[in-house]
């Protein structure tokens, strides 16, 4: 195994769970909910990202207080931290407006604090890009952007200048770039399995960019010398996964996960941002356009998953217990999955937890299918 | 179902049928626009530009009422959208997209013109915009800033400090938000936004909200509950639905005498009144004589609910010299406001003080999400308030997995054991 996929999986893997460790190392982290917090924002003010994830960690003090079903496992870890002093030295815990359940995560947070059951928890602001239309949806954003820059600036005391964050998108497009060269190894014939390669790809969120590049573009130097894997090859849709529960247990029955809805492994798919004049505008643009999630519209999802289409041989709808979202989109993905030929399974399981009997049987059938399928249209 | 003990309730159901027979008319005979929108989007707006409004949320009580819902939620689940998604919001949707699933109550919706929902939920974009094509019609979101500086009393800033309750920036996006959805009423009405007239309408909203108010203070006050909570309701959201028009104010004028009447004349909704319940969340619409269920046995009388405790604490805007501003900062939070920390809890718990509460039965609507969150928040607040809490798993509209008789057990053994009634 590449010494370069090693570091990046350890990255993806591990930056949160090492939370609460040391105050030394905490005290330059911004701790996030999902993957859509402009991260060169926080890199410009010379602080860290450490986005939530999902886990099958025990979270006994988030239950007490989170209802039932309803917020989906990166939102009960990071709970968690917070109620049991892991987030008590991070500069700043900033939650975006991703979707409900990241703004109830918000409310929750302050509440605890009000109530005196978090006290020592770090300063918690609210990221409120929001993804819908409309002209004052874009100065909205542009100013809540230009108030994230200002908030963690005052945090951190390095207070970043136009071009200094037009840098670190530049370098951060450079990491994007690399991460389009490793999801590009994905396609056709792909050189790792999803399982593998989920983790590097979102450690882009993780690692300096410059760092990132350097690693990312050692992985694909290091997969292009292996031999293409063989099996059906599926499209991970639904609910965004940010773990790789899903990739493995397909994976096991024979098939290759090369692409998943998810703003974790997004940057293979995102375009560079722009950053000729406002970079703070730019960073808002994009973020509100491209971030995977619920709030992301309706016809934007359906561009991005028609584009997947083209180059898989079966999808996976993942729509665990809390999804309110993605399975409203299901009857009009299935028409068309149906027209265009393409076998699906949907699982209703939670991503991160053990394989239910039944979504193991129904990705059984699909990886069948998807063999049947790929066999006879070569 | 249980008799009703107020004229006012049955003028109210009239006029809502006779309201809606009248739209019928307009729509198919006239070809008049009119709007499908969610419960807390301004009607006023649509009222004064001679768009009417039907709220999203009546259409899908009126449904579970009329025992309608099963069908169409069988064949949602039949076309593979799944039993986690929220029912109540997409119900109106499905009486359209699955129309021949159901017989459709009062001969059905007319195929509207606009449809328009604030995005309280993540699902609430879905939902209209698939209902939008289904039937052809043009879908306007109302989005919202988020919250940032949250203010626990809210209630004491609301009617006269709203501008200190709701961020500048907020304030102001809402403001864009609601001009935008004014552009699209003035074209389709073609008529022009008359702000004199707004003002003026939203001071009769204030009247209205203030008679409510009234009302309130009579049933937090009176010895026993003149009025049974399913009566407030017919009455309050009959109301609300056109609030702030000629029959609105007569309306809610007439309620209010009448429950004066019988405070004044000692008249109970339950004679046997030993304990004094509230009811936190959507009404279970399915099943409306739930709430009357415990009077006999347990002299347990339902007195609250938030339909009529938040018409003076979450409508009322003094000081309409920007009318536009002062409607927008009662839409900027709505739902929040009653389901969500800092705000519901301390009002749920202000309001069982207020009203002598024995005991609060809460809501657990598990596809639901804006609605299902928050609940232990409350629970918590109300349990410190002295209050004993006893969650309710149901749906508002779904009945399919409700069992009316075990429900109704399990609140005869929490009044038995907890409330000692």
């Amino acid at each position: 195994m590449s010494t370069a996929i090693d570091t990046l999986t350890a990255a993806c893997n591990n930056a949160f769970a090492q939370l609460g460790q040391s105050a030394e190392h905490d005290r330059r982290v911004v701790v996030t909910s999902w993957p859509s917090l402009p991260v060169e924002i926080v890199r410009a003010c010379e602080l860290r990202l450490v986005v939530t994830r999902a886990s099958t960690r025990a979270t006994p003090a988030a239950d007490a207080h989170l209802e039932a079903g309803l917020f989906p496992g990166r939102v009960r870890q990071l709970v968690d931290a917070a109620l049991g002093g892991r987030l008590s030295s991070v500069a700043r815990v900033v939650i975006p407006r991703t979707s409900d359940s990241d703004y109830k995560c918000f409310l929750y947070l302050r509440e605890f604090v009000r109530g005196g059951l978090a006290a020592a928890m770090a300063p918690t602001a609210l990221f409120d890009l929001l993804q819908s239309d409309g002209p004052h949806v874009r100065r909205h954003n542009v100013a809540c952007t230009r108030a994230l820059l200002n908030s963690l600036a005052a945090t951190s005391s390095h207070h970043p200048s136009d071009d200094e964050v037009r840098d670190e998108i530049r370098v951060t497009n450079v990491a994007r770039a690399a991460v389009r060269r490793l999801a590009a190894l994905r396609i056709g014939a792909p050189r790792a399995s999803g399982t593998e390669l989920f983790p590097v790809l979102a450690a882009f969120w993780h690692v300096p960019p410059r760092e990132y590049t350097r690693l990312a573009n050692q992985v694909a130097e290091d997969l292009s010398d292996r031999s293409p894997l063989r099996g059906p090859q599926v499209l991970l849709a639904g609910a965004p996964v940010d773990g790789i529960g899903l990739h493995a247990a397909i994976e096991s029955r024979g098939a290759v996960v090369v692409d998943e809805l998810s703003a974790w492994s997004s940057p293979g798919t995102d375009d560079d941002v722009r950053c000729d004049e406002d970079p703070i505008a730019a960073l808002a643009d994009a973020y509100r356009r491209r971030t995977i999630g619920p709030r992301l519209p309706i016809g934007t999802m359906h561009d991005r998953v028609k584009r997947a289409l083209g180059h898989v041989d079966a999808v996976v709808i993942s729509l665990p217990e809390d999804d309110a979202t993605f399975g409203w989109d299901y009857p009009a993905l299935r028409d068309d999955l149906t027209a265009r030929g393409l076998p699906h399974a949907v699982l209703r399981g939670d991503a991160h937890g053990d394989l239910t009997p039944d979504d193991g049987e129904h990705i059984e059938r699909l990886v069948d299918a998807a063999t049947q399928r790929r066999a006879f249209h070569g | 179902m249980a008799e009703k003990q107020l004229g006012a309730t049955a003028a109210a159901s009239a006029f809502q049928k006779d309201w809606f027979a009248q739209l019928r008319r307009r729509v198919f005979e006239q070809r008049e626009p009119y709007a499908l929108v969610q419960a807390d989007v301004p009607f006023e707006l649509f009222d004064l530009l001679d768009v009417p409004a039907v709220s999203n949320q009546w259409w899908a009580a009126v449904i579970a009422a009329k025992q309608q819902a099963g069908g169409l939620l069988d064949a949602m689940a039949a076309d593979g959208l799944h039993d986690g998604l929220c029912r109540y919001c997409s119900l109106g949707y499905a009486s359209m997209r699955y129309g021949d699933a159901a017989s459709a109550p009062w001969g059905g919706l007319p195929p509207p013109r606009l449809l328009c929902a604030r995005l309280t939920c993540d699902c609430i974009h879905r939902v209209f915009s698939l209902w939008a094509d289904t039937c052809g019609a043009e879908f306007v979101e109302i989005d919202h800033a988020g919250a940032g500086e949250l203010q626990p009393e809210w209630w004491t800033l609301g009617r006269r400090r709203w501008r200190e309750l709701v961020e500048p920036h907020r304030l102001a996006f809402t403001v864009a938000a609601l001009e935008a959805l004014v552009a699209r009423l003035e074209a389709i009405s073609g008529r022009r936004l008359d702000y004199g007239a707004l003002r003026a309408r939203l001071d009769r909203v204030n009247q209205q909200e203030e008679i409510f108010d009234e009302v309130r203070s009579l049933i937090a006050s009176a010895p026993r509950c003149p009025v049974r909570m399913n009566e407030q309701i017919t009455n309050v959201m009959a109301t609300q639905w056109v609030r702030g028009s000629d029959w609105a104010l007569s309306h809610a004028r007439a309620f209010r005498d009448e429950v004066k009447q019988r405070v004044n004349a000692g008249v109970a909704a339950c004679p046997g009144e030993r304990v004094r319940l509230m009811w936190v969340g959507a009404g279970l619409w399915h099943d409306t004589d739930f709430y009357t269920a415990f009077e006999a046995s347990h002299g347990a009388v339902f007195v609250w609910s938030m339909y009529l405790a938040f018409g003076p604490d979450g409508y009322i805007r003094y000081g309409l010299d920007d009318p536009m501003a002062a409607l927008a900062s009662r839409t900027a939070s709505f739902n929040e406001y009653l389901h969500n920390p800092p705000w519901a809890p301390d009002w749920i718990a202000h309001q069982a003080t207020q009203h002598r509460i024995d005991a609060a039965l809460i809501l657990r609507p598990r596809s639901m999400k804006p609605s299902a969150t928050g609940r232990l928040f409350i629970e918590r607040a109300l349990e410190r308030a002295g209050v004993p809490v006893l969650p309710i798993e149901g749906d508002v509209v779904d009945a399919r997995a409700w069992d009316p008789d075990a429900a109704r057990a399990t609140v005869r053994s929490f009044l038995d054991e907890r409330v000692g009634a």
